[in-house]
């Protein structure tokens, strides 16, 4: 045993002094208000806003938008036509995603061979890549076949940014499905194709309909690349990016709100039926199942699904590289008499200002926000905090971006004028989801008992958040970063509405193609897709680093 | 340490005090409110009523890491972002101890529990038993007197427990420390206690040391979960002189005479007789009683039938039946000699210190589950 006098002099180091005083749980609900307050700001206040403005205003919105002097109600028209133009979109682009996924999850987590991670890269890329510069790709290669912009091209174009999104979400699950019951179901005597239809789909539904809300939504909301490939059809982002530019103020935000309404009510009750319902159907026809479970039905799926994803969804996203030689570059980016390249140069900056200074509010509130989320029990609140948080990704980025404006901006709170503050107030929150879900996720899965381990060692709150937990969830934190700027990097649709004169760089791409500056906007597009292919592989490097590091516990 | 708690009704208005450097149990099945006693002392959870004194100090509103305990977990959470030697020195660190001193400690804990060489490791390169040697160095280090465990053998693998477990018993020993032990395993709490105290559904149902609890268990439950026991049930035929009664097993099985202690039991009380596998002697049929200089007159004798008998190594199991077809068990050493034959009619041996009666539950079933 050691003497007491060894002991007399503690030096507690000061870092472990600041610490505990910060401990005081005085600290920490002044913490956890201040980011519900950010929360309600940044969330919930917008979007209350809009249905309060509409129906403040329903004289003038009657007005313009349904009995217009010269025009009727045209506008009101205008409006259901473009619903109509987004749904049917979104539903045929999904439906062709899922159809086009499936196979493809399953050879990307099923089978093992040369180049794997390769193609589950790519397959991921299309997530990343700001859809503008996607959009102008699809244009260009669909360009050869003679498609021209219209409903087909949209749909051929929303299917290449959407595919990624319900692939990764496929993939998630069959990782996750224990192949054991499978294999169960097999020594049972079920042929491949029945275990499939009866064992793995059903544990698939959950990461399915995920990944089709997120993918419906993503088009339903999109905006950039849809401006591009739309020729004369209006989609409803479009429409009010258009109202927007022609000041028409009471048709945008009754269309903003309308659009906020179904995503709204299309969240609610996809999370309440998805966890209700099934969609398998019990009875089994073996001898039918079984010939469609032959080797070579199978080995024919599989060549149909990789031509299909290749000439469908990868060449058409990155064929735009190919094509940087087009006209004459040089001369139109740097001896033009507008400068496109100190264009060029300085949206490229705004973007990356914004999705970094985007990263940092988010750090800054969206790790407290995922620690009320998981270790609170306030109970009901948490379950309301959790679902409204979605809303930014659930919400068309055009119509959140149209909320904030009319919020913060001269027509609200008067805060904020339409540019730079203003476009990164939008990104904040519509990536604030992105930061927050994949810290919720390290969260969940890590170990609350190291935490009390630590605490019993004589680590207070804070030292035991800066020492144990921080360093056990990093990489979701980093995960959530990357998020966040990729997707800030790539937003078109809701910059436009709030951006004044500022650009960003998908919406300089918008602006070239459609003054025919192709060979710039070819020359910006590339830029940015081998921008976001690091930034998705740096993503990925993360996430398996961390799967490993779980596997080693 | 007294308290009386109640959360959830998990802990159920219990109290009880430990002796400076006593090694208790808190033993009972899952769910029995073992754990959530536990973390209350710890300072993990929080008493919903009630007191915990510590050294005669109430501890309530202190929290868990200015308490002073050592913890151990069953899962260990060990800090693997961490290297062996910086999972060991976390606890000193906090505290602000001198360097040197820092070192000199964790050295010690690290040498106590044989892990030194591994000191710059990190800790996934530990099976299960390195890494519950690295969670009781850490929880040592930092001179904590009082050492907290739960189910801290849970995790390792049978064999390995049981050597693992006299380590920690010495261990334990040796720096003179208090320790709680939570644990489901009860002959592990029999094999190192010093005192048991044993929990169901949030209520302590009987304490004491190991051999008080086996020679003399207040409940069914206790008799049950500590031991193998076998239960026959009857009803009390005869009370007789000097406490003592005669209680007949059900449906024509046999009487046996038992001891009424404190005049509990009244005139055809349903009851439980209860004696454990090892006190069930086997005679055969013709045994000459007589012939052996043995005093037989503290035994109970009666019939039963030979069902099956098994070899399990060290011991051998003999299934039993009754005229009633009520079912017992005998457990002989591996090497005891017979040639019983299935069918057999024997005659059981069982001493009446050996036999327990019980007063007859409502529900039998539910009382004999182990939960």
């Amino acid at each position: 045993m050691l003497e007491d006098q060894e002991l007399n002099n503690l030096r507690v180091p000061f870092s472990l002094k600041f610490d505990r005083f910060f401990s005081k749980p005085i600290y920490r609900k002044s913490l956890d208000t201040i980011t519900i307050i950010f929360f309600i700001l940044v969330i919930i206040g917008p979007i209350i806003n809009i249905f309060s403005t509409i129906f403040l205003n329903i004289p003038s919105i009657y007005k313009d938008v349904f009995n217009d002097e010269l025009i009727g109600d045209l506008q009101w028209m205008n409006i259901l036509k473009s619903l109509g133009a987004s749904f049917s979109i979104a539903t045929i682009a999904v439906i062709v995603d899922i159809i086009i996924a499936f196979p493809t999850a399953i050879i990307l987590t099923r089978y093992d061979f040369k180049g794997k991670k390769f193609l589950d890269a790519l397959v991921d890329l299309p997530m990343a890549v700001p859809t503008s510069a996607l959009g102008f790709s699809v244009l260009l290669f669909w360009g050869i076949f003679g498609v021209s912009p219209g409903m087909v091209l949209i749909i051929l174009g929303h299917i290449v940014f959407t595919f990624p999104y319900i692939v990764r979400n496929m993939k998630i699950v069959l990782e996750q499905a224990a192949v054991i019951y499978e294999d169960a179901a097999r020594t049972l005597g079920a042929s491949g194709f029945t275990v499939f239809r009866t064992i793995t789909l059903p544990m698939m539904r959950e990461g399915l309909i995920a990944g089709a809300i997120l993918a419906f939504t993503r088009s339903l909301g999109e905006t950039g690349a849809t401006l591009i490939l739309s020729g004369l059809v209006e989609t409803a982002p479009i429409l009010i990016v258009g109202f927007r530019r022609q000041l028409e103020l009471p048709s945008a935000s009754l269309l903003a709100g309308i659009l906020i309404a179904i995503s709204i009510s299309l969240l609610f009750s996809i999370k309440f039926f998805s966890r209700r319902g099934s969609f398998t159907v019990r009875k089994v026809w073996p001898k039918l199942e079984r010939s469609l479970s032959h080797k070579t039905l199978r080995n024919l799926r599989d060549i149909l699904t990789i031509s299909i994803l290749i000439f469908v969804i990868l060449i058409p996203s990155f064929y735009i590289i190919s094509q940087i030689t087009e006209g004459n570059l040089f001369k139109e980016l740097f001896l033009g008499q507008d400068y496109k390249w100190v264009y060029l140069y300085t949206s490229l900056m705004s973007s990356i200002e914004i999705g970094a200074l985007a990263v940092i509010i988010n750090l800054v509130f969206g790790i407290p926000f995922a620690f009320i989320i998981t270790k609170r029990n306030w109970g009901r609140i948490i379950t309301i905090l959790d679902t409204i948080l979605d809303l930014p990704i659930a919400i068309p980025s055009a119509a959140l971006g149209f909320a904030i404006f009319l919020f913060w901006g001269p027509a609200g709170i008067g805060l904020f004028q339409p540019g730079f503050f203003m476009i990164l107030f939008v990104h904040v929150t519509f990536t604030f989801p992105y930061m927050v879900r994949p810290v919720i996720g390290v969260l969940k899965n890590s170990d609350a008992g190291i935490e009390e381990a630590a605490r019993t060692l004589g680590a207070s709150n804070m030292t035991v958040f800066r020492k144990i937990t921080v360093p056990n969830i990093k990489q979701g934190i980093i995960a959530g970063c990357i998020m966040v700027f990729t997707r800030s990097l790539g937003e078109t649709g809701a910059t436009i509405v709030v951006m004044g004169n500022i650009r960003t760089i998908p919406v300089l791409i918008v602006d070239w193609v459609e003054a025919n500056n192709i060979a710039s906007a070819i020359f910006a597009s590339t830029v940015v897709i081998i921008f976001s292919a690091v930034l998705i592989f740096a993503l990925r490097a993360v996430t398996t680093r961390r799967r490993k590091i779980l596997a080693n516990n | 340490m007294t308290f009386d708690e109640g959360k959830v009704l998990a802990v159920d208005n219990i109290s009880f005090t430990i002796e400076n450097g006593d090694y208790v149990f808190l033993l009972g099945p899952s769910g029995c409110g073992k754990t959530t006693t536990l973390r209350m002392i710890a300072g993990l959870e929080k008493p919903v009523k009630g007191k915990i004194l510590i050294d005669d100090k109430d501890v309530d509103g202190i929290s868990p890491e200015d308490r002073d305990m050592g913890f151990i977990f069953q899962n260990f959470e060990i800090f693997h972002h961490l290297t062996v030697w910086e999972n060991v020195t976390f606890g000193l660190e906090m505290r602000g101890y001198e360097e040197s001193y820092i070192i000199k400690k964790a050295q010690k804990a690290l040498e106590t529990v044989g892990l030194l060489n591994y000191a710059d490791e990190f800790p996934s390169i530990f099976g299960n038993p390195g890494l519950q040697k690295l969670g009781i160095a850490r929880a040592i280090a930092t001179g904590a007197k009082i050492l907290i465990m739960d189910e801290p053998l849970g995790s390792l693998d049978p064999k390995v427990s049981k050597v693992f477990r006299h380590e920690l018993r010495n261990l334990i020993k040796d720096l003179g420390l208090t320790a709680i032990h939570v644990t489901h395993n009860q002959e592990e709490a029999m094999a190192i206690a010093d005192k048991i105290i044993v929990m169901r559904a949030g209520k302590i149902l009987q304490m004491g040391s190991p051999y008080e609890l086996y020679e003399a268990p207040n409940s069914i439950f206790v008799a049950n979960f500590l031991g193998e026991t076998n239960f026959l049930q009857g009803f009390v035929l005869k009370l007789l002189e000097e406490n003592y009664m005669q209680v007949w097993i059900r449906l024509g099985g046999p009487k046996m005479l038992c001891e009424n202690k404190q005049n509990k039991f009244n005139l055809d009380d349903n009851i439980l007789v209860a004696f454990r596998y090892e006190d069930v002697y086997l005679f055969p049929k013709n045994y000459d009683f007589e012939g052996s200089h043995y005093d037989w007159s503290k035994m109970q004798f009666f019939k039963a039938y030979l069902d099956s008998s098994r070899f399990v190594g060290a011991t051998k199991r003999f299934y039993l039946s009754l005229d009633n077809r009520d079912q017992f068990i005998s457990i002989k050493p591996g090497n005891y000699e017979e040639n019983y034959q299935k069918g057999d009619e024997l005659i059981i041996g069982v001493h009446q210190s050996d036999i327990h009666v019980f007063k007859a539950p409502e529900n039998l079933f539910n009382e004999l589950s182990l939960s």
